[in-house]
């Protein structure tokens, strides 16, 4: 091939330059356009290698995803502080069926009803008459259902797997818990309140209830219900330290699995809902409000011996001891003339400010939509803050009372009550002088000891706390006599309080064995005894022994002036 | 020339089957794979179910209504709870009798008409367990 250019080349020169040029036009283009190729395949070489090797140091994206793929429930479990379930979603068949393929619309209607017992026969051939091609028959069968549904084989029946929120506990947590509707969407308690996170998360929600105590509450007031004829109550269990909530029970209650059949005062919650004047358990917060502003000491005391008059009311003390009493004595006995002058001594700014502080005056910071609104006297004139210390004028939830006593007790930390479990340190805002608190748990122990709360001294566990028994307020105006409200509220062991525990029955009657009382000492207290020695154990309080050396020295009130032992029942 | 060309078709023609090849191994092993994750999650739904039996089974009052129907136990009051402390002191060990318990060698020596279990002098250091032994 080299020859012939060369021999034509040198035959001619002319011919040669256009034929040379010719040639390299066509060479350089050549070049070019093997470039650009190379350049085009190495890019998509580049690409290959990096889409096969480097990204991720793996090859397809499908088996990433699967290998994830975890059960999703469409809703999280909702567990208690043990990891027990509370609530959780289950898929569940629903049976539907296609009127167009019924052959035997009575026939299988009769049949249908042999399994379903629920349905009724006639109802069901309507339904399956029906010129539609979709017809709901009944929702969530069980398994078995579905089974026996299956074995029929009636041609035209079909199922469709829904999910279902269960509730293992039924009516043990219904307050805590709440419930949702067809739906799958929270409408009433956690389910409410956490009702986003449910509906994003895998991951259990873990609440601060113990199940084990939120059961042994729920059986004692239950009894002491049943026991005095009450029409509710309430119980609570709190962590004095951290502010969770280890149990809180609302009764009458109602099984959230069929959330529909219940009537409202079922879903009333009386612990963190309803609001009441909690009467003599107020005391707690008074003497506390008397001795942290320093306008008493437990060495002072007031006469109350006269009943004030203010207005058309008369205070009086319903077991008066009619003499000079001390502040101990004052809370000892539970008498109101001493409250109201202790009261009156802060003054009404004074006891606005404390309550306001304590957080009686706003709805509690709890993971609930159902918070009662506290019903604050407004203006506060000085007859409220005489009612208000022995506890009437200012209406607050159970809730409020047990959070508030924790306060008192554990150094005069406040904390925010929570329902969600909670680890380490909780971060409060310090509210009470330590002082303030260690007299006060020294006065709650000396109820239980030798006044109105003695039903509630549970042997080894330092039980103190504090009776109340409250008018309700009646239909028109004034107070309904023989409607109460029994309460107890207690803290243990009151050296070291780490638990407080509230019960609080709505309307007990006065009973036989009870000589016709209905007050804290009689229905309430008994039920916090119990309360604490089935729950110590679980809770892991180890019993002391009260006679110790140690425990008198810390528990120890100096009365001046002790004299007559005798008790009011109030 | 002709023997590039035959070799090019041939190293073409392997690829191609090498390529079907993986091509059929890879959607076989995926379709295992798609089925190992259909298993498990059905799996992962049947032990939620047992779960929520489970919790169902273990609500506190029907726990309480078995321990009732079945067994002989009484709530625990405090006079049953004690502390390590307060246990007897440790009983002293007597030479010159082996893997026999100490009292009952002591009164085999004595009077038979004593106590077989007579109470032993206490030691002078009482039995201990330090409180992070005992959590």
């Amino acid at each position: 091939m080299t020859d012939t250019t060369q021999l034509r080349a040198g035959k001619s020169v002319r011919l040669e330059g256009v034929t040379k040029q010719a040639l390299d036009i066509g060479r350089n283009r050549l070049i070019l356009a093997g470039c650009l190729l190379t350049l085009g395949f190495a890019a998509i070489a580049g690409r290959v290698i990096e889409l096969s090797a480097l990204r991720d140091h793996n090859e397809p994206a499908i088996p990433t995803a699967a290998a994830d793929a975890a059960l999703q429930t469409g809703r999280a479990d909702i567990v208690d502080r043990n990891g027990m379930l509370v609530a959780t979603s289950l898929r569940t068949p629903s049976l539907y069926a296609d009127p167009g393929e019924i052959l035997d619309p009575t026939r299988a209607a009769r049949k249908l009803t042999t399994v379903l017992t629920d349905l009724h026969a006639t109802d069901v051939e309507t339904k399956l008459r029906a010129n539609r091609r979709f017809v709901w028959l009944q929702r969530n069968l069980t398994p078995h259902e579905q089974y026996r549904v299956n074995a029929l084989g009636i041609p035209g029946l079909h199922f469709m797997d829904e999910w279902k929120r269960i509730y293992p506990q039924s009516a043990l947590m219904a307050h805590v818990v709440g419930y949702t509707d067809t739906d799958d969407r929270g409408i009433a308690g956690v389910e409410r309140a956490f009702d986003d996170v449910l509906r994003d998360g895998r991951a259990p929600l873990h609440l601060s209830v113990d199940l084990r105590i939120q059961h042994i509450v729920r059986q004692e007031l239950a009894h002491q219900i049943a026991r005095f004829e009450a029409i509710g109550g309430s119980g609570i269990v709190l962590d004095a330290n951290t502010g969770e909530t280890i149990a809180m029970v609302s009764l009458p209650d109602f099984d959230p699995n069929v959330a529909g059949d219940m009537s409202p005062d079922q879903r009333f919650n009386r612990a963190t809902l309803g609001v009441y004047e909690m009467g003599s358990t107020f005391k707690i917060f008074n003497t506390a409000m008397a001795l942290d502003a320093g306008t008493v000491t437990l060495r002072d005391g007031y006469d109350a011996s006269e009943p004030i008059r203010i207005a058309r009311f008369t205070i009086r003390d319903f077991h008066g001891e009619n003499r000079w009493l001390s502040v101990p004595e004052i809370f000892k006995y539970s008498s109101n003339i001493g409250s109201v002058k202790m009261a009156m001594d802060v003054g009404t700014e004074g006891q606005k400010a404390f309550m306001a502080r304590m957080g009686m005056l706003k709805p509690m910071s709890l993971e609930l939509p159902e918070r009662g609104y506290p019903l604050v006297p407004s203006p506060w004139r000085p007859i409220n803050t005489m009612t208000i210390s022995f506890g009437h004028g200012l209406s607050v939830s159970p809730m409020h009372l047990a959070s508030g006593v924790a306060t008192v007790v554990n150094g005069g930390i406040k904390r925010p009550t929570t329902l969600l479990k909670t680890t380490g340190r909780v971060i409060g805002e310090e509210v009470l002088k330590p002082a303030t608190s260690e007299a006060m748990r020294k006065l709650m122990r000396l109820v239980v000891v030798d006044g109105t709360g003695r039903n509630a001294d549970a042997v080894g566990y330092l039980v103190g706390g504090k009776t109340g028994t409250a008018e309700k307020a009646g239909g028109g105006r004034g107070y309904a006599r023989k409607s109460l409200l029994s309460s107890f509220v207690a803290a243990f062991p009151v050296n070291d309080p780490k638990y407080i525990v509230l019960i609080m029955v709505d309307e007990p009657k006065g009973q036989k064995f009870s000589h016709g009382y209905a007050t804290g000492g009689w229905v309430a207290a008994p039920a916090v005894k119990r309360i604490v020695e089935r729950a110590a154990p679980l809770l892991g309080v180890a019993p002391v022994d009260m006679d110790a050396p140690e425990i008198r020295r810390d528990l120890l009130v100096d009365l001046p002036d002790a004299g007559g032992k005798r008790l009011a029942s109030f | 020339m002709r023997r590039v060309t035959v070799l090019w078709f041939l190293i073409a023609a392997c690829l191609g089957v090498a390529l079907f090849l993986v091509k059929y191994e890879v959607q076989d092993r995926e379709e295992k794979l798609a089925a190992l994750h259909r298993e498990i999650l059905s799996n992962q739904e049947a032990v939620h179910v047992l779960e929520a039996e489970w919790s169902y089974l273990n609500r506190p009052s029907n726990l309480e209504a078995m321990v009732r129907r079945h067994l002989d136990l009484v709530p625990l009051d405090t006079t049953r709870l004690g502390q390590i402390e307060r246990l007897p002191m440790r009983l002293p060990v007597l030479p010159g009798i082996d893997g026999m318990v100490p009292g009952v060698g002591e009164a085999s020596l004595a009077d038979a008409s004593l106590p077989a279990f007579a109470p032993p002098p206490p030691l002078a250091r009482p039995l201990t367990i330090s409180a992070k032994v005992r959590q």
